[in-house]
């Protein structure tokens, strides 16, 4: 009824190949954009920009770059963390070095440092699969982490070794820094998030993102039919890792503002990985809803006591939380293993047939 | 007449607001003072006395004057866990409202400095984070009396050496600290101290995956053979080194710890074989202090302490958690007093912090005597540079083994104008207070 596809036929292929085949996809995709770039901005105060819209965007962020190497290309990577360190010191590095810098050219820049980082890192996926690889990238995040305690220089020999975002004007509009105002630092994200996700979904789609598919399923398959495995390998880990460093810049410069070097390590993979696993890998818009549950979910859980004016023991209400979120995860995956974005397949599906079911 | 009339406001207020309903009461009539709490994760076990120490004194306060000049001090946790990011989200929380931050962490209160001087509330980290706050002038909306890292580590040298650092000329002394802002804290002033008096310093840091397992630090301790080893370590990694040190019979008269390293749980996981391990402390526990009676009288016997051993009430890190709730109330005291009001705001308590005059008999007025030492804190001056001693562990608790230390404050200033210039160089454009002439 509200997702009648019927009578929305198409012609010529390029129809069918569009990104939006049924019409209420692209209205809902307005609706969300509408909320995203309008409604959220303009009536969030502090709180909801700082601990909900803006974090929840960079950890998005972050789960499509290791989607589109896990989900997509079939590589298994626990080194994340570590990759947006890579971007985050670089980009640190940079406006340090070249203080004039646009921030969004450095931004954009320091992913590069990354997406290097990742096709040396990736080399070994060419030999080993699976578990192993992981393992790999395993070394991938303890070098790196104990790279950016180690290496004074990166942090400018700063005593306590952890970096500071400094104040930065884009525009005559501050950007980042503390006197920075969270509305412009959400649409900085929102800006940088939606361009990569346009540039994700493409690629994902078109001829690069196939090919990932093909060595995903079976790469003996996928040379045979003459894919070029080193090569798919190592451009998946090179947009993977790309994305994942623009991710970790965004994640010390539009939002905590200070970073020590142990704040990349393993948990921050987990927590990525989680996040695509959850929202669903070999998925776009599973990040984003898995970014929701891991991220801004606990968020709300604990605020929701004091909201209804209970009066419970901080404590408590942290190690509720910790059990409702561990629960919800393993009832998500009980229920439907695929994530949160086969989840609203389903629904999708559901709702064409409705309300006349087969 | 006029504060007759207030009086009576108050108190119609308060009875209105206890009429209405209890959430809408906390706006007018109580001074709400947050805190970043840790009684979850790695770290709980020493957080949890602290913040029991914390909440029991403005517990206390309520119940046994009505607050502070009859205002009631609204305790709320936020928990953080001692992670930066649930921190981060704790502090945006409660900042609409909110007095004072009390950020816990180092990671955090570095985090949390930068948005001090924009949204304008005054950070509370007594004894922790970063010790150029001292310098009132950089950080304006920064305190942590009522003594730095670098007062510790200056009060520690200044003990293995007698008073005398001259005579550590040639000497070794190894510092295991913690692979973190926290632990690197006190590198600058032992290099700059080392350079200055000759004697050599050893870094020697422990990663936070290997707080536990710290056989390659000890035997790097032992083929060193430092004539001392200071400790910057924190929750599991005070166990652990003390283990390790006994483990390779390092003299425990050689070893002295920080002030966070003076735990007791940490120490009676070792018990017996630890007797005779130090740490420096600006913090003693007294048992008979009628500051712990009233305690006693009014939040523990009647139920209302979260404590769960009543035999903890004597711990280092119960009572340092009351003299931490002590300095936050003085400083509201003392801004009530000066801008004649009752409900002071996070300016006014600024004001406050910034002019604490804790002496002797002010100690004695609150009944602490032996607690702490006498310090004041001005505009220039936001740690007051407090005194301590040492710690002693007698195998069941500590004990104080020493006289009163103080710190170098000469050499510990010069640092602090050079550092905390290169932090507000660093984050430019950093507002200095200009108005302050000390």
């Amino acid at each position: 009824m509200f997702y009648r596809i019927s009578g929305q036929f198409k012609t010529d292929y390029r129809s069918d190949h569009a990104l939006f085949r049924v019409r209420q996809d692209a209205v809902l995709m307005g609706i969300i954009l509408l909320f995203a770039w309008v409604i959220f901005p303009f009536t969030a105060n502090e709180f909801v920009f700082q601990a909900l819209l803006i974090p929840v965007l960079i950890y998005s962020l972050a789960a499509l770059g290791l989607n589109i190497l896990t989900g997509y290309a079939g590589q298994l990577s626990l080194g994340t963390g570590a990759f947006m360190g890579v971007g985050a010191y670089a980009c640190y590095k940079l406006v340090t070095i070249f203080p004039e810098m646009n921030l969004l050219v450095a931004i954009g820049l320091s992913g590069f440092f990354a997406a290097a980082v990742g096709v040396a890192f990736g080399l070994p996926s060419l030999r080993i699969k699976g578990f192993y690889l992981a393992i790999a990238t395993l070394a991938a995040q303890f070098f790196l982490v104990w790279l950016f305690e180690k290496w004074a220089w990166l942090y400018n020999y700063n005593a306590s070794g952890a970096i500071q975002v400094p104040t930065i004007d884009m525009f005559g509009i501050r950007v980042a820094g503390p006197t920075a105002s969270s509305f412009v630092q959400y649409y900085f994200v929102l800006f940088v998030v939606t361009i990569m996700t346009i540039f994700a979904i493409n690629i994902t789609r078109g001829h690069i993102g196939r090919t990932w598919k093909a060595v995903r399923d079976m790469d003996i398959a996928a040379e045979l039919v003459g894919i070029n495995l080193l090569r798919s390998k190592l451009i998946a880990f090179a947009v993977s890792s790309y994305i994942v460093g623009v991710s970790g810049a965004l994640f010390v410069f539009l939002w905590r503002g200070a970073a020590e070097p142990n704040l990349f390590d393993i948990p921050l993979s987990f927590r990525v990985l989680f996040i695509a696993i959850i929202g669903g890998l070999g998925s776009i818009l599973g990040n984003y809803l898995g970014a929701i549950l891991i991220v801004a979910l606990p968020v709300i859980l604990n605020i929701l006591p004091e909201m209804v004016g209970l009066e419970i023991n901080a404590a408590v209400v942290e190690h509720l939380n910790i059990m409702i979120i561990g629960a919800l995860i393993i009832a998500v995956l009980i229920i439907e293993p695929h994530g949160l974005a086969r989840f609203w397949a389903i629904i999708r599906e559901k709702l064409i047939m409705w309300p006349f079911p087969h | 007449m006029k504060t007759y009339l207030k009086t009576a406001m108050l108190g119609a207020a308060l009875g209105l607001g206890t009429m209405v309903a209890m959430p809408a009461a906390n706006a007018e009539d109580t001074i709400y003072a947050p805190n970043l709490s840790y009684r979850t994760g790695p770290f709980a076990a020493t957080g949890i006395p602290l913040m029991n120490g914390q909440r029991d004194y403005i517990m206390m306060l309520n119940e046994r004057d009505g607050g502070i000049n009859g205002v009631k001090i609204e305790y709320d946790e936020c928990e953080t866990g001692y992670s930066t990011e649930k921190g981060v989200e704790c502090y945006e929380k409660t900042k609409s409202k909110a007095v004072v931050t009390q950020p816990w962490s180092t990671g955090i209160t570095l985090q949390v400095l930068p948005k001090t001087n924009v949204d304008k509330i005054p950070i509370l980290a007594p004894g922790y984070g970063f010790s150029p706050m001292a310098n009132g002038k950089v950080f304006q909306w920064a305190f942590n009396p009522p003594a730095s890292y670098w007062d510790g580590a200056s009060m520690m040298l200044n003990y293995v050496s007698d008073g005398d650092l001259d005579t550590l000329k040639g000497k070794k002394i190894a510092l295991l600290h913690l692979d973190h802002p926290f632990g690197k804290e006190p590198i600058p002033l032992f290099e700059a101290m080392a350079d200055k008096h000759g004697f050599e310093f050893l870094p020697i840091p422990v990663g936070l995956k290997e707080m536990q397992n710290q056989s390659a630090q000890w035997l790097q301790i032992r083929r060193e053979k430092p004539d001392y080893v200071l400790m910057w370590g924190w929750g599991a990694m005070n166990a652990g080194a003390i283990t390790e040190a006994v483990k390779t019979r390092y003299p425990m008269d050689q070893f002295i710890g920080i002030w966070w390293s003076g735990h007791d749980g940490d120490l009676k996981t070792v018990g017996d074989k630890g007797k005779g391990y130090k740490s420096i402390s600006w913090s003693v526990p007294v048992a008979d202090a009628p500051v712990m009676a009233d305690i006693k009288k009014y939040v523990v016997d009647p139920g209302n302490s979260l404590m769960e051993d009543p035999a903890d009430i004597n711990s280092v890190f119960y009572q340092r958690g009351i003299l931490i709730s002590m300095i936050l109330a003085e400083g509201i005291r003392g801004a009530q007093e000066h801008f004649d009001t009752k409900n002071v705001n996070a300016e006014q308590l600024r004001w406050g912090l910034e002019n604490l005059k804790i002496d002797d008999d002010r100690i004695a007025e609150l009944g602490m005597t032996g607690m702490i030492a006498p310090f004041s804190t001005s505009c220039a001056d936001h740690t007051g540079h407090a005194g301590g001693w040492i710690l002693e562990w007698d195998g069941s608790k500590f004990a104080p083994a020493s006289d009163k230390l103080t710190a170098d404050a000469d050499a510990i200033a010069v640092l602090e104008e050079v550092k905390a210039m290169e932090y507000a160089e660093a984050n430019k454009p950093w507002p200095i207070n200009e108005e302050c002439n000390m």
